[in-house]
């Protein structure tokens, strides 16, 4: 064992020392974390831009819909003309946006319905889509308001109020009951906010992870054409020792790996808790045993470094792509089914039952048992394929 | 004379439909340089392989120090040091960094590890590059460690695969130097070349392959006269004649 450990040491050293190989893995992961910082801008809210066209300019009650939609937060407000609106749809620059019609503020000063037209490709797109529901809420409100009102004014006509004195009140008191709603909604959170950065990082985890161990195949048949396998079968080192250190070696590589992004998002996006982020490391530890395991098995049946490579990056797309790592899968679809023959879905679930649902480890023992039972069958697998040169030991 | 060391006895090894060495016989004698020669392809290579325990052979066996590559491998792999014809060492790493992973492969200390490697590359005449990376290093000098690693373990024989192809007369020269101390200091090893003149410096027996067969096999000097004054025929005269003169590429 100490033997297959100064291997491992060995590889591991290599690694850190070879700059190419070093930035490859280490500042890809971290280079793709800086990336979705600067996509999510930090931010762990819905944040997007509502497409305006105002054909009602000065109109009280166009103005006041406008400025309500700017004091949300999580609407930035594009005012555009209406040919240039339909010429950016035209040319799919946006996906909707929204016209408040001529006569907007006549109509509903005099009481009369008037219509939002909500112009989009297709569906929109589920981020317009969201921003639609705000523009609706929005208007809702103003239509309440204005109902309320009116209904107000009806009741108290033939009473002394007069009809600023009315409205002054029922905007107060639509302002309160906005203050200190009738009926409140509490949030309670559990586990980490389902953000962008949670979502993905299970993802970019897992696809590294894979990475890392096609790098570990590539220099394993390299050094098959180099030598140095066969010179170290010529010492007093046995296959399985060295087998076994091959093993290690490529296990703490794409933990390193893991260990350096987990550490980032600790740091930077606080996705963890202390005690979901020693879970996850668990599954890491797990995750990168069963990939260093397959890695191998790449490494056996590979004959040159670029078949390593090639047959590597195939594999790891595959498991990306089949996983659901960046979609979503539907429940009870084909896709499901087909995800379940990746590696990627077990670690994928572990992660994200860890980090967005606040689970714990008793809730991720099928995944960590399937985990368990690939790095069996891998390591069976690489042991039998496993061969320091053709026709040798 | 010294008794047989290495005792090879009827060896075969085929690859797929391809007879590599096809009844190889032959014995090297305690403290004796014994020159493997043959054209590319001939089955020097795997011939090694099979002595260094790396290739099982199909048939045959081979006694090194009194044990069989067959039956007691490991034992084997205690007498041997291997100087494979690739310079299979990690580029990466510096020269004393291979040489104590090698060492420490090789059943050693740390300490026992350091003196040897640091002895060794004294050897080679590299011990003021100790700490310098492999891939800085020219060919020769890059060489010279693969001849520095193969001597981690004090090794009672010592298989040497062409170990000075494409380096400078200097570095070349120092490995000739080195072997000759070492089988003065009582090492016994093979040698495989395609320099002739080399072998004729440095072997005292040589065996020429072909076709996966020994088909010659006498001091240089034998052979020589087998087929002119030794003093007017080089070995390649003997070479050339005894394999032919068509490429084997």
């Amino acid at each position: 064992m100490t033997k297959a450990l100064q291997i491992a040491l060995l590889q591991v050293r290599i690694y850190l020392q070879d700059r190419g190989d070093l930035g490859f893995s280490l500042l890809l992961p971290v280079v793709t974390f800086a990336l979705m910082y600067f996509v999510f801008g930090g931010q762990t809210q819905f944040h997007a831009t509502a497409h305006i066209v105002n054909e009602d300019p000065g109109g009280i009650y166009s103005e006041a819909f406008i400025e309500q939609l700017d004091a949300l937060k999580e609407l930035d407000i594009d005012l555009l003309s209406l040919d240039k609106a339909d010429g950016k749809l035209e040319r799919a620059d946006l996906l909707m946006f929204v016209v408040i019609p001529e006569g907007f503020s006549d109509g509903l000063a005099s009481g009369e319905p008037v219509e939002l037209l909500f112009k989009q490709r297709g569906n929109g797109g589920q981020e317009q889509q969201i921003v639609a529901a705000l523009v609706r809420s929005v208007a809702d409100d103003i239509s309440l308001g204005l109902q309320v009102q009116e209904q107000v004014i009806a009741a108290l006509v033939d009473t002394d109020t007069t009809i600023n004195q009315i409205e002054t009140t029922v905007e107060r008191l639509l302002a309160d009951e906005q203050e200190s709603p009738t009926v409140a909604v509490t949030e309670e959170a559990i586990g980490s906010s389902p953000d962008p950065v949670n979502q993905f990082l299970a993802g970019i985890i897992t696809m590294y992870v894979l990475f890392a161990i096609i790098l570990s195949a590539r220099m394993l048949v390299e050094e098959r054409h180099l030598g140095t396998l066969e010179r170290l079968l010529t010492t007093r080192l046995s296959v399985g020792q060295l087998f076994a250190g091959k093993y290690i070696a490529g296990i703490s590589r794409g933990f390193i790996q893991t260990v350096i992004l987990m550490v980032l998002s600790y740091a930077v996006f606080q996705i963890f808790t202390p005690l979901s982020f020693m879970s996850s490391l668990l599954v890491a530890l797990v995750y990168a045993s069963a990939a260093s395991a397959l890695g191998l098995i790449i490494a056996s049946v590979a004959r040159t470094p670029d078949q390593a490579t090639w047959m590597g990056v195939f594999f790891t797309m595959a498991m990306v792509m089949i996983s659901g790592t960046f979609f979503p899968i539907e429940e009870g679809s084909v896709m499901e089914i087909i995800s379940r023959f990746s590696v990627n879905t077990y670690a994928n679930d572990a992660f994200r039952t860890l980090i967005n649902e606040g689970g714990s480890l008793g809730d991720i023992g099928f995944e960590i048992g399937v985990l368990a039972g690939v790095i069996v069958v891998g390591l069976l697998l690489s042991r039998y394929l496993f061969k320091v040169m053709p026709g040798g030991r | 004379m010294s008794a047989n060391y290495l005792v090879a006895q009827d060896l075969h090894k085929s690859f797929n439909e391809h007879k590599a060495v096809n009844g190889v016989s032959f014995t090297i004698r305690k403290r004796e340089i014994f020159g493997l020669l043959g054209p590319n392809g001939a089955g020097k290579t795997t011939t090694i392989r099979m002595l260094s325990t790396v290739l099982e052979p199909d048939q045959g066996d081979v006694i090194i120090g009194g044990y069989s590559i067959k039956r007691e491998a490991e034992e084997v792999r205690n007498l041997i040091g291997v100087c494979p014809q690739e310079l299979a060492l990690y580029v990466e790493l510096g020269a004393l960094d291979n040489l104590l992973f090698f060492g420490r492969m090789a059943g050693m200390s740390s300490q026992e590890a350091r003196e040897q490697a640091l002895a060794h590359l004294k050897l080679v005449g590299l011990e003021e590059r100790a700490k310098g990376r492999i891939d800085k290093f020219s060919g020769g000098m890059k060489r010279r460690v693969n001849l520095a690693v193969a001597l981690m373990g004090h090794p009672e024989l010592l298989f040497l695969d062409e170990p000075t192809v494409g380096i400078d007369p200097q570095s070349r020269n120092n490995i000739y130097e080195t072997i000759e101390g070492l089988r003065d200091k009582g090492m016994t090893i093979l040698y495989t070349t395609h320099y002739m003149e080399e072998a004729d410096r440095l072997c005292d027996r040589v065996a020429i392959m072909d076709g996966g067969q020994i088909i010659a096999m006498d001091t240089p000097h034998e052979l020589k006269a087998q087929i002119g004054s030794p003093d007017r025929v080089t070995l390649e005269d003997v070479f050339l004649k005894q394999t032919g003169r068509s490429l084997r590429d």
